[in-house]
């Protein structure tokens, strides 16, 4: 097997240096799960149905890297970040943040710890209150933290202002009279107020145009820089997170199905549904675009209040097999793949496949309702 | 001749704030066939503009000219311009829920579209092309999902709806705006699959508004880049991405995170875009222009031919002094290369 995959892998494979083993974990996600009840139409079984938002989920994150989360609408991947910053409990597993478990402390034991997790949300308008002045907006986690006097905190505010590029004059403005991306570093100068050592970044630029998303994305990796901070940053948007991401984790359906250093989750992705994610990507260039492989996914993600059984992409993968309707596989290591590339596959891809020849070997219901492939081919009898 | 000549559009609204000026003096062909994109960011007009040709901007003031198919929209009566709508011009918008009636199934819903236009087609006929049309744009059991309701569709399913809908009477043109923009990744590229399947069977041409470049490079033969209510630029495909002109392109292209490499920093462009209440009074881009001179500030430049391309134009006073510029853009990417 290892013959097979690729020229760019003979001998010793380079992997981008680990963090050095003296350096523990910030964060370390053991088997977390999060499920939310839901209304059954079903007239007996109200309060049995669960959408499985967040299942069984272990990851770690190193002081100052930045691990970016991937997925598409209903992946969990933002459930994911609120049971990090205990916006949710969990429903099982454990978070440990600096040596603390801090999964089952109750509001009140966490709020010390407030300060330390922070949030970035992706509406810059919904995010922030209306109707108050900025100034008292962004100085809200002094004035919550008892940390102060009211002179020394608008004197705070006014630097935090500065260290995310406002004018600090605008101090008693509203946030009408800002722009997307100025609003957006308001709640930026927000979550960095108690200096936080980790910031949970969730869709910063979605909302933002392309010319000012870059600016946001510049300014977090320099305030990275500035302040030590470590980022988790979910995003859709695949080439946003391989620009700011050390490493990448992709989930599909509450699940991860691979994590990778950035660069070589693009090289070398393992997972069928990351290589389709990958190829459905819309690029900025014209040749690219037009030779690119194109790896079209039949149907689309499914509910996750009745996931399917053993490897939940099987529904949509090109290279199902049997055992995957079975088995729900385990991240680990495929093929030479270093310790820090990890693939939950049963059939992992060798880098040079080509999966756009792949054609599923499963039992036709358990795939998702496939588009007809050709016009007016409603009969469906035709291969 | 081209299936839809605009010419000088001008659009305003009289808001409580003032006089909002969405499209100041836009001009572009549609040849028969092909896909035009239209990119810009939120507030450059790009929407304002093809509702403006469907007689779809109320209450706006309106001069210049459409020429659709040899006829002119533009202050076209109610009636006509209904006739066009939908038979001549299919529209597909980004949000497919608020565009499809929650109370009716889509089958009846492409029915009501196909009879409006046609009364003489049986409500039998019009069913069988609704079904047709529903597994045309990759809806599987058609025949059956036709009596389901807006709500039993996933998102992207309803936006092959809003397809089979705009496409149900066969249009010459259809205007697609941000149609994949509420999609997901995996999910545009089927929606974008389909629309090119269809374009390819039907000789459709597209006007595709959208601010994501790669879709752009996916799917455009010509694009328009807006800005402020204005063409900056107008190229071929190719020449947009590999030889633009104007420096707002560049910009655009520039801080596109793929550009860059990994974990350096991105080329922003500075500043934001110009409130349309208070537009500046050279070229709109110029107070964001790395490039920008004296002239720039005071007189806003018109669109023209540049590098000897008839089909490239530019609204940018540096296509007189290319050379300048030239010089100019080597040395700044010499110093990026170096910083």
């Amino acid at each position: 097997m290892n013959a097979s995959d690729g020229p760019s892998t003979p001998g010793a494979v380079v992997l981008p240096p680990e963090v050095s083993t003296g350096d523990a974990p910030l964060l370390r996600l053991e088997h977390v799960s999060k499920a939310f009840p839901v209304q059954s139409s079903k007239l007996f079984t109200r309060g049995h149905e669960f959408v499985h938002a967040v299942d069984d989920v272990s990851l770690e994150v190193r002081p100052g890297e930045t691990l970016g989360l991937v997925g598409e609408t209903g992946c969990g991947k933002s459930t994911l970040a609120r049971c990090i910053a205990r916006l949710y409990d969990l429903t099982s597993g454990s978070i440990n943040f600096a040596g603390t478990d801090i999964s089952h402390l109750s509001r009140r034991q966490m709020r010390p710890l407030r300060s330390e997790i922070q949030m970035i949300f992706q509406d810059p308008y919904g995010s922030l209150n209306p109707r108050r002045r900025v100034g008292s907006i962004i100085g809200d986690p002094f004035a919550i933290h008892g940390i102060d006097s009211r002179t020394e905190r608008k004197k705070k505010v006014q630097d935090l202002m500065e260290r995310v590029g406002l004018n600090p004059e605008h101090y008693n403005r509203f946030p009408a009279d800002f722009s997307g991306g100025q609003r957006q570093r308001i709640g930026t100068a927000r979550a960095l107020a108690l200096r936080p050592r980790m910031v949970i970044c969730d869709e910063p630029v979605s909302a933002l145009d392309v010319s000012v998303q870059a600016q946001i994305i510049n300014m977090l990796k320099d305030l990275q820089d500035d302040f030590g901070l470590t980022y988790i940053f979910i995003s859709h948007d695949l080439s946003v997170v391989r620009h700011v991401s050390d490493r990448i984790a992709v989930m599909y359906l509450g699940h991860i199905v691979e994590v990778a250093p950035a660069a070589e989750l693009f090289e070398k992705a393992r997972h069928p549904y990351t290589r389709a994610l990958l190829s459905a990507l819309p690029v900025a260039d014209p040749d690219a675009a037009d030779n690119r492989e194109r790896i079209l996914l039949v149907g689309e993600i499914p509910s996750p209040t009745n996931p399917p059984s053993g490897c939940r992409f099987h529904t949509r993968c090109p290279k199902a097999r049997a055992d995957c309707v079975q088995t729900d596989p385990e991240l680990e290591t495929a093929f030479d793949d270093g310790v820090a590339h990890l693939t939950a596959c049963l059939h992992p891809l060798a880098i040079d496949e080509d999966m756009s020849l792949s054609r599923p070997q499963i039992d036709d219901s358990e795939i998702a309702a496939a588009p007809d492939p050709g016009p007016s081919d409603s009969t469906g009898d035709t291969p | 001749m081209a299936l839809l000549e605009v010419r000088d559009l001008q659009v305003e609204f009289d808001t409580p704030d003032g006089v909002v000026r969405a499209v100041r003096g836009v001009s572009f062909d549609v040849a028969k066939g092909t896909t035009l994109a239209i990119v810009g960011e939120s507030g450059s007009g790009k929407s304002v503009a093809t509702q403006t040709i469907t007689g779809l901007t109320r209450g706006a003031r309106i001069s210049g000219s459409a020429v659709f198919d040899g006829a002119e929209l533009i202050g076209a009566d109610a009636a006509t311009l209904r006739r066009v709508r939908g038979a001549e011009i299919g529209m597909i918008f980004q949000d497919p829920l608020s565009s499809l009636h929650p109370y009716y199934t889509v089958g009846w819903q492409i029915v009501e579209m196909i009879k409006a236009h046609d009364r003489s087609t049986s409500k039998g006929a019009a069913r069988k092309r609704a079904a047709h049309l529903l597994s045309l744009v990759g809806i599987p059991r058609a025949e059956f999902r036709i009596d389901d309701y807006p709500h039993q569709f996933s998102g992207g399913m309803r936006q092959r709806v809003m397809i089979a809908m705009a496409m149900a009477l066969d249009p010459a043109l259809l205007i697609a705006d941000e149609p994949t923009t509420a999609l997901d990744v995996t999910v545009q590229a089927q929606v974008l699959g389909v629309m090119r399947t269809l374009q390819q069977e039907f000789g459709t041409a597209i006007i595709l508004i959208t601010h994501d470049l790669g879709v752009v490079a996916e799917m455009s033969d010509e694009v328009v880049v807006m800005y402020a209510g204005k063409v900056m630029e107008r190229a071929p495909r190719r020449t947009l991405f590999y030889r633009h002109h104007h420096p707002y392109t560049e910009g655009l292209l520039a801080s596109l995170p793929a550009r860059g490499e990994p974990g350096e920093r991105l080329t922003p462009i500075a500043g934001s875009p110009p409130s349309l209440l208070r537009l500046p009074k050279g070229c709109p881009f110029a107070p964001r222009c790395r490039y920008a001179f004296d002239k720039c500030l005071v007189e806003a430049p018109p669109l023209a031919t540049v590098y000897q391309d008839d089909d490239h134009e530019s609204a940018c006073w540096l296509s007189a002094e290319e050379s300048v510029r030239e010089g100019q853009r080597v040395v700044s990417d010499e110093q990026e290369a170096t910083a």
